[in-house]
């Protein structure tokens, strides 16, 4: 399939626009979901640290370890939830969901009773931790740490859609334009034989003729280049007549 | 004692089920049924691991129970009764367990629960039992040692048997100590039967001034083909002259194995709950070398040694694991199971279905739910054959309260006598 010169440059255009469209709106997915699940994320998990700090009251001050230990596992289900950890008044571990042990980051890391940090664990990823006061940190703390990781694979998973769906609908696009531009290609040459042979008085074959027919701007165009063409002759004989005249 | 509260639901429920059993009064006993007890039969609930890495702690409970309840049903049951096993298979997983548990007593309907097998489960279970204190739902003898079903609120819905990991920790912390080993390390699944265990030692260590130098954990289900070296590792960097586990046998014995592949030479002991011949079976099996695996090895129990024929239950005990029929429903198996002739965990089995069928006895002809509590109070200085004697009362609510030390001798596990002697610093 020939594209015209002139069209090539629609083309390119069109690519172009596809391309801008893509990368911003990728760019707004990107923030969109990653503002959205950020704040998703740290809703949630200061939700969970909050019901787990309230609950935590009556298990510290009235049951067993064991029991603290069996309710935060329940926890570690949730989506996004990575690990929780749970410190007395003094700092100490006292339940926590860590396999084969403490990271010394948590170990060594500040942990404030009532804040939000950034922390990077080796060997398992970056988190967002969320940290809540038991009994106005006079019974301890608790923290949990969501895996952002996962923010960024919703993130991916996101985008690749996104380009997924782009991709589609720009290879349509793609398909639909060229076919256009073929059809519409086709008429500009049928013209265009029309012109030559008007100028060249050779014989039309009969599917160029046709172009005269339509009742769009290649009809039109056409019937100008019959007009001029036929004008064309009629100056010529015009010339021709007066030396006819001067002989007769 | 929980308030028996014959509410308007129970009133409606057992007027229906009296109703719906009046038309076949005399064709069946089993037809009859109410409240777990029929005038043939009683049923006991029974949700424990058959299947998975720790199958073989439900079953080898399983099997000890059986031996003492079909020698008993084979000689005319209690008071004209047999007992019956209503099983299910919770793979040692909390929520299987509890939809085990709603299954026994809303649908089966059985006279109480008994031999459950695990701290995770049991925990998740006891707020059924209050949700169905009405119906006066109990659970008798569970094979763990943890403080929930020992202390408000739900202590008052289970009858214990065995001591508690309390018990058993504080006992391995002091004879640590003693032999002047007291930079204990940790390590232990990562659960509530782990922190149960780590609790226990935190605390007796607390007793000496000192605290738990290092620990590790792992994830319940792990098994002996699972390296542990990393575990390993994160203790070995706390220079610990002991290790305490709180774990099963599988995730044991591969620390065992891995701690002395790794270069952790130290002695480490394991709680009762751990199958102690399973461990031992792993560690002997996978080397031709076992004793440089087992010989600082100390495993805490919370019933005597099998081997010791001087205790009267002993003989007994050993001689009905091998006449009575112990299988169990193959439907409950999901691949071939190979029964040990002894162990402690089927002793204990054994034990717990002893007093249970005493109980049950003393409930006299007419047995009913809510006299059940009052029948287990009735339990006075009772001799099940271990040198120790059983009594309950409101305020007492585990029956046994000794624990005992075993080491590996020639392959098998035998009372440890002397600590000094074996594990001096």
């Amino acid at each position: 399939m020939k594209i015209q010169r002139i069209n090539r440059g629609t083309l390119f255009g069109i690519f172009a626009l596809f391309l801008v469209m893509s990368l911003s709106t990728s760019a707004l997915c990107i923030y969109t979901v990653d503002t959205h699940l950020s704040n998703e994320y740290r809703t949630n998990s200061g939700g969970i640290a909050k019901t787990i700090a309230d609950a935590s009251v009556d298990i510290l001050l009235n049951r067993d370890l064991s029991t603290l230990q069996s309710f935060i596992d329940q926890f570690i289900d949730i989506q996004g939830v990575s690990y929780i950890y749970i410190t007395d008044e003094h700092g100490g571990f006292v339940a926590h969901t860590f396999v084969p042990g403490i990271p010394p980051e948590i170990i060594k890391g500040a942990r404030p009773d009532n804040a939000s940090l950034d922390r990077n664990i080796a060997g398992m990823g970056d988190f967002f931790e969320v940290s809540r006061p038991i009994l106005a940190g006079l019974a301890g703390s608790v923290h949990v740490g969501m895996d952002t990781g996962l923010i960024a694979l919703k993130i991916q998973q996101a985008v690749g859609q996104q380009v997924y769906l782009i991709s589609c609908i720009f290879l349509a696009g793609v398909v639909l334009a060229t076919w256009l531009m073929y059809r519409s290609g086709r008429h500009l040459d049928s013209l265009l034989s029309y012109a030559q042979s008007l100028a060249m008085s050779t014989a039309m074959e009969p599917k160029v003729k046709l172009v005269a027919d339509r009742n769009d701007e290649y009809g039109t165009l056409a019937h100008l280049f019959d007009y001029f063409s036929s004008k064309q002759e009629g100056a010529l004989q015009e010339q021709e007549e007066p030396g006819a005249d001067a002989h007769s | 004692m929980p308030p028996h509260r014959l509410n308007r639901r129970s009133l409606v429920e057992k007027s229906l089920k009296g109703a719906a059993a009046l038309p076949f009064w005399g064709l069946g006993n089993r037809l009859c049924a109410t409240d777990g007890v029929t005038d043939s039969e009683f049923i006991l609930g029974v949700s424990a691991a058959f299947r998975g890495p720790s199958r073989s702690l439900g079953i080898e409970l399983y099997r000890g129970s059986q031996a003492y309840f079909r020698h008993v049903n084979q000689s005319g049951g209690i008071n004209g009764r047999t007992v019956r096993l209503q099983c299910y298979d919770d793979g040692y997983q909390p929520v299987p367990s509890v939809l085990n548990t709603l299954k026994l007593i809303a649908e089966d309907d059985v006279f109480a629960l008994f031999g459950y097998v695990g701290t995770p489960t049991v925990t998740r279970v006891l707020p059924l039992l209050k949700k169905f204190q009405d119906r006066n739902a109990y659970i008798f003898f569970p094979f763990t040692g943890a403080q929930p079903q020992r202390q408000p609120p739900y202590g008052d819905f289970a009858f214990n048997l065995r001591a508690s990991y309390a018990q058993e920790t504080a006992g391995l912390v002091h004879n640590f100590v003693r032999v002047g080993r007291s930079r204990v390390a940790v390590f232990y699944q990562a659960d509530a039967y782990g922190r149960s265990g780590w609790a226990g030692v935190r605390d007796a260590l607390a007793e000496h001034d000192k605290t738990i130098v290092g620990e590790a954990t792992y994830k319940r289900g792990t098994r002996f083909t699972d390296s542990m070296r990393r575990q390993v590792e994160i203790l070995k960097e706390t220079n610990p002259d002991s290790v305490i586990c709180t774990g099963s046998y599988a995730a044991c014995a591969a620390f065992i194995r891995d701690s002395i592949d790794f270069g952790l030479e130290v002695p480490i002991a394991n709680l009762s709950f751990v199958g102690s011949e399973n461990l031992l079976k792993l560690l002997v099996d996978s080397t031709d070398n076992p004793e440089r695996y087992t010989r600082l090895l100390v495993n805490s129990q919370v019933v005597p040694s099998y081997e010791d024929l001087s205790i009267p239950v002993i003989p007994e005990y050993r001689s009905r694991m091998t006449t009575v029929n112990t299988d169990l429903p193959s439907d409950l198996l999901d691949e071939p199971y190979t029964p040990l002739l002894y162990s402690f965990v089927s002793l204990e089995g054994y034990l717990n279905a002893k007093l249970m069928t005493e109980i049950l006895t003393r409930m006299g002809d007419q047995p009913a739910r809510e006299r059940l509590e009052g029948a287990v109070f009735s339990v006075k200085d009772f001799d099940l054959g271990i040198n120790e004697l059983v009594s309950f009362s409101p305020r007492r609510r585990q029956g046994l309260q000794r624990i005992y030390y075993t080491m590996v001798d020639d392959r098998k596990f035998v009372t440890l006598r002397d600590w000094s002697e074996r594990f001096a610093k």
